[in-house]
C-alpha cells in the first residue's frame, strides 16, 4: 500500500497515531512528540548522508539555530505558532546555505571536522549575543491548546498533535523531494559525481541545495524540540544532540527513508531500556553511563555489521533471490515501483 | 611589549600542546586515511590512566611515560580490532565513505560511558608537578612558569625524537612508505597493515602526552564530558589542516599559526572571541588553500 497511495498511507498512519495518543499517558505522550522530532531530524541526515553523499556531524547546530529562531519570532514579534516554525526553517536554511557553500568544495573527513567544530563551538558562539539570553537561554511558549479540543487536553498531547502533524508532512514532502529528479541528481552525485558532471548535473549546485534543505529541516526539528521543552538555550542543544542524530541515520541506514522510524523509535527508547536495567540493579553510575554505552555500541556494530541500514540489507537479501545481476548496480535510480538501473562503468 | 612577550609565550605554549595533538590526527590520518574524531577521548582516557598511576604510583614523573605506553596499546588495539574489521565490511556503499568517521563517533562515546563507569562523573584532579607560578625578573613577571617550560621542552624533545624515528631509522622509512603508497610498499615487503597499527600506536602515545600535558597546565580538572578535551579535538584538527593533514612539520607549523594567532584574539581583544575565530581560521584555509600550507599538490576538494 505504501507504494501504490503513499499520501493515504501517511494519513492513515497519522490517524493511527491520533487514536493511540488518546490512550497513552502523559510521559509516553511526550516521549511519542520527541519520536517525531528525532524523526525530522534523522531524515534530514538521510537526505543529506545518504543522497547528496556529504557527512555534517554538527547538525545539533542547525537545530539551535531553528529553535533560536522560533524563539525569537515567538518573543519579539508575537509570532503565530506554524509561523515560528516557517522562520526557523528559512533561518536554518540560510545558515546551512552559507555553510553548504563551503562545504560543497570539502570532502569527508573535513567537512566532518568542520561540521563537527561547528557544534562544539555552539555555546561559545550563542554566549555571544546577549539576545540569546546566554547560557539561561530564552523561553519558547506557543501557549495552551486551544480550548476548542475540551478541557482535558493536556499540554504535552498538544505537543504531540504539533510534532507529528509537522513530521507527517514534511516526511511526505521529503519522500517526494527524494524520487523526484532532484532526488536523482542527489543520488548521482553521491554514486559518482564526474560521471554526473558529464550527465549535465551541476554538482556544486546540488550540493548546496541538499545542504540547504537539510539544514532547514534541522531547523524545524529545532523548533519542535524547543518547543517541547518551552526554552531555547545553548544546553537543549548539546553536542550529544548532534551524535544523537548521526547514530540515528546509521542505525535508520543513511540510503532509505524508510527506515527512519527505526533510528528515532531506538534513540528514545535506550534511555528508557537503560533506565529499566538500572532500576533493576539499582545504581546511579548505570543510569548516567549505560545510555550513552548502548547508543555507542549499538553505533559501531551497526556500521561494521549492518552499514546501510537494515531497510537496505532487507532489499539487497531479496535481491539475491530475485535477479542475481543486481550487484551491479551503481546507480539505480527509482521512479515509482519501478526501478531503471545502469550497469557500472 | 611586555603584553607582546606575554602573546608569544602563551603561543607558543598553546602550540606546544596543539601540535602534539595535530600530530597524532595527522599520524592516524596517513596511516589509514581516517580522521579520528575519538582521538581526544583516547587522549581523556590516557589521561586518567595517568591520574590513576599518579594516585598508585605517587610519582608523576613515572606515570606520564606509563600512560603514554598505555595509550599507545589502547590505540593499537582500537586499529587492530576496529579499524580492521571496518575496512573489512563497509567498504561498500554510501556509507563507505562515512563509516570510519561514524566508527571513531561511537568509540568516543563508548570512551566516555566507559570513564564514567570507572572514575564516575564529579571531577578528579590531576595535580601538576611543577610550580605554576610564572617566572619573575628583576619587578617584571613573565607568563611562563617551571611547568610550562617544562611541557615546551618536553613536546620539542618528543618532536626531535619523531623526527630522527621517521627520516634515520628502517622504520620510520616503512612508514612514510606505507602512507604515500600502501601497495608499493607491499611488494617492497613492507607488512603494511603492521606499519598501520604502528602509525596508530604513535599517535597514541601523542595524544597521551597531549592530555596529561594540557591538565595539568590548565586547571587540572577532569571530567568525562570535558569541553576542554573536545577544544583541544578541534584545534588539534585546524592545526593539522591548516598544516595539510599529510605533513607532520605542516602539523606543527599550523599548530604555531593557530597558538599565536588565538593568543593574540585572547590579549588585544577578547578570551571570548577565540574559538569564533579559530573556527573562522578554519574555513578560510580549507576556502583558499584547501590543501593546507605543507600539504602535497593533490587537491582535497571533493
Amino acid at each position: 500500500m505504501l507504494k501504490k497511495h503513499p499520501l493515504i498511507t501517511f494519513i492513515f498512519f497519522g490517524f493511527i497515531l491520533f487514536l493511540i495518543s488518546n490512550r497513552l499517558d502523559e510521559i509516553r505522550v511526550y516521549q511519542g512528540a520527541t519520536v517525531a522530532i528525532y524523526a525530522i531530524g534523522i531524515a534530514s541526515l538521510i537526505l543529506l548522508i545518504g543522497y547528496s553523499g556529504q557527512v555534517s556531524l554538527g547538525h545539533g547546530a542547525f537545530l539551535a539555530i531553528g529553535g533560536f529562531a522560533a524563539a525569537l519570532a515567538r518573543i519579539h514579534y508575537e509570532a503565530p505558532i506554524w509561523l515560528t516554525f516557517v522562520v526557523a526553517v528559512l533561518a536554518a536554511a540560510i545558515g546551512g546555505a552559507l555553510l553548504g557553500l563551503a562545504a560543497a568544495r570539502l570532502s569527508g573527513p573535513y567537512l566532518a571536522g568542520t561540521t563537527l567544530a561547528l557544534a562544539i563551538g555552539l555555546p561559545s558562539i550563542a554566549n555571544q549575543f546577549s539576545i540569546l539570553g546566554g547560557e539561561q537561554g530564552i523561553t519558547f511558549d506557543i501557549g495552551l491548546p486551544p480550548a476548542s479540543l475540551g478541557e482535558d487536553f493536556t499540554q504535552y498531547k498538544w505537543f504531540f498533535w504539533i510534532s507529528w502533524t509537522v513530521a507527517l508532512i514534511t516526511l511526505y514532502w521529503l519522500r517526494n523531494i527524494l524520487n523526484s529528479r532532484y532526488g536523482r541528481g542527489w543520488r548521482a552525485v553521491r554514486s559518482n559525481d564526474v560521471a554526473a558532471e558529464l550527465a549535465g548535473i551541476h554538482v556544486g549546485r546540488n550540493k548546496v541545495l541538499a545542504f540547504t534543505i537539510s539544514a532547514g529541516l534541522a531547523g524545524l526539528a529545532g523548533a519542535l524540540l524547543a518547543m517541547t521543552i518551552s526554552l531555547a538555550s545553548p544546553g537543549v542543544f548539546p553536542l550529544a544532540l548532534s551524535f544523537s542524530l548521526a547514530t540515528g541515520a546509521v542505525l535508520s541506514g543513511v540510503t532509505t527513508l524508510g527506515g527512519v522510524m527505526i533510528g528515532a523509535v531506538t534513540l528514545v527508547a535506550i534511555p528508557e531500556i537503560a533506565l529499566a536495567i538500572a532500576n533493576r540493579y539499582g545504581s546511579e553510575t548505570i543510569t548516567t553511563n549505560l545510555p550513552g554505552l548502548l547508543v555507542s555500541a549499538l553505533l559501531i556494530l551497526t556500521v561494521l555489521f549492518v552499514p546501510n541500514g537494515p531497510v537496505e540489507q532487507i532489499h539487497a537479501k531479496r535481491a539475491k533471490k530475485g535477479h542475481s545481476s543486481h550487484s551491479l548496480v551503481e546507480i539505480s535510480v527509482r521512479v515509482g515501483s519501478k526501478k531503471w538501473s545502469t550497469n557500472k562503468k | 611589549m611586555n603584553q607582546f612577550l606575554d602573546m608569544v609565550l602563551i603561543g607558543i605554549s598553546a602550540a606546544s600542546i596543539y601540535s602534539l595533538m595535530a600530530i597524532s590526527m595527522v599520524l592516524v590520518w596517513r596511516s589509514t586515511q581516517v580522521v579520528n574524531f575519538a582521538q581526544a577521548g583516547m587522549a581523556l582516557l590516557s589521561t586518567y590512566i595517568g591520574y590513576e598511576l599518579v594516585a598508585r604510583v605517587g610519582h608523576f614523573w613515572i606515570a606520564l611515560p606509563l600512560a603514554m605506553i598505555l595509550g599507545a596499546a589502547f590505540s593499537a588495539f582500537i586499529e587492530f580490532v576496529l579499524m580492521r574489521t571496518l575496512q573489512k565490511h563497509s567498504s561498500q556503499g554510501a556509507i563507505a565513505a562515512i563509516a570510519p568517521i561514524i566508527a571513531t563517533l561511537g568509540l568516543l562515546g563508548l570512551i566516555r560511558a566507559g570513564i564514567g563507569f570507572i572514575w564516575g562523573h564529579a571531577d578528579v584532579q590531576l595535580e601538576a608537578p611543577l610550580s605554576k607560578v610564572g617566572y619573575t625578573f628583576g619587578d617584571v613577571t613573565i607568563v611562563m612558569s617551571p611547568m610550562g617550560l617544562f611541557v615546551l621542552l618536553f613536546v620539542i624533545t618528543l618532536m626531535i625524537i619523531v623526527s630522527i624515528v621517521f627520516q634515520r631509522t628502517n622504520i620510520g622509512l616503512a612508514l612514510r612508505a606505507s602512507a604515500y603508497a600502501p601497495e608499493i610498499a607491499q611488494l617492497a615487503g613492507i607488512r603494511v597493515s603492521g606499519i598501520r597499527t604502528l602509525g596508530w600506536a604513535i599517535a597514541g602515545a601523542a595524544g597521551a602526552a597531549a592530555g596529561i600535558l594540557q591538565t595539568v597546565n590548565g586547571t587540572g580538572a577532569l571530567t568525562p564530558e570535558s569541553l576542554e578535551f573536545s577544544l583541544l579535538l578541534v584545534f588539534g584538527f585546524i592545526a593539522a589542516v591548516i598544516g595539510g593533514l599529510e605533513s607532520l612539520p605542516g602539523a606543527v607549523l599550523g599548530a604555531l599559526i593557530l597558538g599565536l594567532v588565538l593568543a593574540a584574539v585572547q590579549i588585544y581583544i577578547s578570551g571570548a572571541l577565540v574559538f569564533i575565530v579559530a573556527f573562522l581560521l578554519l574555513l578560510l584555509v580549507l576556502g583558499l588553500r584547501p590543501q593546507g600550507f605543507l600539504g602535497s599538490k593533490a587537491g582535497r576538494r571533493a
